[in-house]
């Protein structure tokens, strides 16, 4: 009942503390947009990322995430700069104004590739990781219990609104209230099904305020977890290992070693 | 108009089978309050008659319309259906302008539509808050001037969802009258309800509910004496049966009228 | 436990006191019930006691409200909280929002407050148990019905153990098998100790289990008193308060002069077995 991608699984990916997933990923965004050697993000895509979602399961999903979200900007990407890249000088092939170089598909391929470990690299953090574990491990790791309700309670809230807008939507239909017809009646109709919706919302946000406070949430005590997530120290040492490699692969980038 | 079911079936997305087969047929202008534990199915059998549910097995008929292939603001021309949280319809300035909705909509113009609201505010009290914006008022008053609402749209049948849950004493009563006045309008009523004593009092015919199915279906007096089926049903008779029962009476008194007229008849106590 | 002498209350920006004097004590282990009309200042009369007002709502505040004798406005609200706890009227508003399980929902308030965990395991347990919504543990919290959410919202105040409960409708959602438990649990907590104010409009349940029933009308309580003498009170409807079906079967029987004039009322099924069959007026 969340807008999430979590898929509830037992993996090797899955049991991951969600903080070493979360700067794993990181580190790989880092570290393909700072090397600026175009083999380095296929490289991470075809060695860590795909194996990534193989081992979780979550292979079929992320394939079927991917053509969805990331071949439509791949291929506008090929298109526009393997078709009109103004540096190319190898021409392959020629249609009017248009000339696929060779040097504006290589470009194409450093960017595409570096976009496509960036979205799949999220993608298999999303659909691996529990976002409550995640809230939870970002406490423990000194993330204001405040900010993690705020980043949990959004997640479900918008489900619940949609829920409740729902029933709005009925409750009014019950009164006659019709969705089709010229934009003039369309228009009327986001009276009633929006009102409900906005006033419910700043009823429910001071009656919350109220419920939050009486469940101690403004308690100067320190804040102890319910839930624990387990943080073995290879994972830890992993963590310090891949932020110390994405640091240096920007400072080496600053210093021209990839140009 | 009347209202049939036929063996309805309805399973949830889940998977889960709300309605296991229910056949029912409630005539024009009856009074039927439909009680039962939450999850017995009540609301999934009433969100049937204004199209909000569709069977999975078998139909629905309000009067010659089956639901199947009609819109919820279709149906909603021959059933009003009072929902149980008025805030999720309440959106206008004004009570009156709220309650002039409904009949808008469904083409009532000018006069009629002047006229379908001021006898909806005055059958629900509402006449003197007709201009105030709904969100100064109670809960119970917000209840009735969703009540009021779908009464403005004069449709033949009214369907009402816990319509006395919640509210205080002055809006229980004001519910009851207004069920008797839509009956002598010759409209139909259906109410989900679960306070027995208001079921008892205001609806000539009761059915039971348990785990998608009918369990009992009779005059208050007849329903409430079968102890198994209410039992099985998790339903407690109304408080003046009990009492009947508990004095030993033949006859089942749905009101306090009915209670006092037998005690009368009875004649002075044997001392 | 809960003392309140003489709190008048308006709401901000406004002159009009809706509470106008209104006097009401809580002992420990005791149930009170508040009955009245719907929009009478219940609700801003339960957030009053919970410390809520005027902290977080504002408006204008007087008179003294105690809570084992020392005044809750004196407090800082996080020590308010610890005194009384405060189920609010709408459930769905009750729910934190922030967990993606209705165990760790509970647990919200305890790790707010820093319990260990052990503890909160075995409080969480507890009261899921005492409420029977141990099967709905592993569920999210906005996948439940209103009923179920209704138990879930009290269960996560009820873990947090304080000393003073008020309970704004807590049944609102429940069918009569479903209030009757909360009732249930009620009594359970008041054997052990804790003071609960209850509004309500479920009269019978109230006459059952409550200690004392209070009639907030006009900004005041203007009656209090034991269950059966408030219920069986000539005034009740003008309060907009319901009685039992018993009460008014007795009295339109005495009215009838079919029982004796003087004979008290009844409230429950006993004790209107016991009225009919021996309060008979000879013919």
């Amino acid at each position: 009942m969340t807008t999430t991608l979590y898929e509830d699984r037992e993996s090797a990916v899955h049991r991951l503390n969600p903080v070493t997933k979360l700067v794993a990923m990181l580190s790989i965004i880092i570290i393909v947009f700072a090397v600026q050697i175009w083999w380095v993000a296929l490289g991470i895509v075809v060695f860590v990322v795909v194996p990534a979602a193989v081992v979780s399961g979550t292979g079929g999903r992320l394939l079927s995430l991917s053509l969805k979200l990331l071949l439509p900007i791949l291929i506008v990407l090929v298109l526009l700069q393997g078709l009109f890249f103004p540096e190319g000088t190898t021409v392959l092939a020629e249609f009017g104004p248009a000339r696929v170089t060779v040097e504006g598909l290589m470009f194409a391929l450093g960017i595409g590739s570096r976009i496509a470990a960036l979205v799949l690299c999220s993608l298999v953090l999303l659909l691996t990781t529990n976002p409550a574990l995640l809230m939870t491990s970002l406490t423990q790791k000194g993330m204001s219990p405040k900010m993690s309700y705020v980043i949990s309670s959004t997640l479900q809230i918008i489900p619940a609104f949609q829920t409740r807008a729902q029933s709005i939507l009925l409750a009014q239909q019950a009164r006659g209230l019709r969705l089709k017809g010229n934009p003039l009646r369309r228009a009327a109709a986001i009276l009633p099904l929006v009102s409900p919706l906005v006033l419910g919302m700043f009823t429910d946000v001071e009656e919350r305020s109220t419920a939050m406070e009486a469940r101690g949430f403004s308690s100067p005590a320190t804040h102890t977890s319910f839930v624990v997530v387990e943080d073995p120290l290879g994972q830890k040492i992993a963590r310090w290992v891949l932020a110390t490699v994405a640091l240096a692969s920007v400072v080496l980038s600053l210093l021209g070693v990839f140009a | 108009m009347e209202i049939r079911f036929d063996q309805v079936r309805y399973s949830y997305p889940s998977g889960v089978e709300a309605l296991q087969g229910i056949s029912l047929t409630i005539a024009s202008g009856e009074r039927l309050a439909i009680v039962g534990q939450n999850g017995a199915g009540k609301t999934t059998l009433v969100r049937h008659l204004n199209g909000i549910f569709r069977p999975s097995h078998g139909s629905v008929h309000i009067g010659d319309w089956a639901t199947e292939g009609r819109q919820i603001a279709d149906l909603s021309e021959r059933v009003g259906y009072v929902f149980q949280n008025p805030d999720e319809q309440l959106f206008a300035r004004t009570v009156r302008e709220d309650v002039a909705f409904g009949p808008k909509n469904l083409g009532l113009e000018g006069a009629d539509q002047e006229s379908a609201v001021a006898e909806a505010l005055a059958l629900t009290g509402l006449t003197d808050h007709a201009d105030v914006h709904p969100h100064h008022l109670s809960l119970s008053e917000r209840k009735r001037v969703a009540i009021a609402a779908v009464l403005a749209m004069r449709t033949p049948i009214v369907v009402l969802d816990e319509p006395t849950t919640g509210q205080d004493e002055f809006g229980v009563r004001m519910v009851a009258e207004i069920t008797q006045s839509l009956a002598r309008d010759g409209r139909t009523v259906i109410a989900i309800t679960h306070d027995m004593d208001f079921c008892a009092e205001n609806f000539e015919r009761v059915v039971v509910m348990a785990q998608g199915q009918i369990r009992a279906d009779g005059t208050p007096a007849d329903v409430f004496t079968r102890s198994d089926d209410l039992e099985r049903a998790a339903v407690e008779p109304p408080q003046l049966m009990r009492l009947a029962h508990e004095l030993r009476w033949q006859k089942m008194p749905v009101n306090v009228e009915g209670f006092v007229a037998t005690l009368a008849s009875q004649g002075p106590a044997t001392s | 436990m809960i003392e309140l002498r003489d709190v008048a209350y308006a709401y901000p920006d406004t002159d009009h006191y809706v509470l106008d004097g209104v006097d009401l004590s809580v002992t420990r282990g005791e149930v009170v019930g508040v009955v009245g009309a719907s929009g009478v200042g219940k609700t801003t009369l339960a957030k009053i006691i919970a410390g809520f007002i005027p902290n977080v709502e504002g408006g204008t505040l007087a008179g003294s409200i105690a809570v084992d004798d020392v005044q809750i406005s004196s407090l800082p609200l996080a020590e308010a909280v610890a005194q009384v706890g405060l189920v609010i009227q709408n459930p769905f508003n009750q729910i934190s929002g922030a967990k993606f399980s209705v165990r760790e929902e509970i647990a919200f308030g305890l790790e707010n407050t820093g319990v260990p965990r052990d503890q909160m395991i075995s409080r969480v347990a507890d009261v899921a148990q005492l409420l029977r919504i141990d099967h709905l543990l592993d569920r999210s919290p906005y996948a439940l019905s209103g009923g179920q959410m209704q138990l879930v919202a009290i269960a996560s105040v009820i873990v947090m153990g304080t000393p003073v409960l008020v309970m704004d409708e807590p049944t609102s959602q429940l069918d009569p098998g479903g209030s009757r438990m909360v009732f249930d649990v009620i009594s359970a907590l008041t054997d052990a100790g804790t003071s609960v104010l209850i509004f309500e409009h479920k009269v019978e349940l109230l006459r059952e289990h409550a200690d004392r029933i209070a009639v907030l009308a006009e900004g005041r309580i203007v009656y209090e008193d034991e269950p059966r003498t408030v219920l069986t009170d000539d005034r009740l409807e003008s309060w907009s308060v319901g009685s039992t079906r018993y009460t008014r079967a007795a009295r339109a029987a005495r009215d009838a002069g079919l029982t004796a004039l003087d004979a008290a009322l009844p409230v429950s099924l006993s004790d209107s077995t016991e009225y009919f069959t021996t309060q008979r007026a000879g013919r």
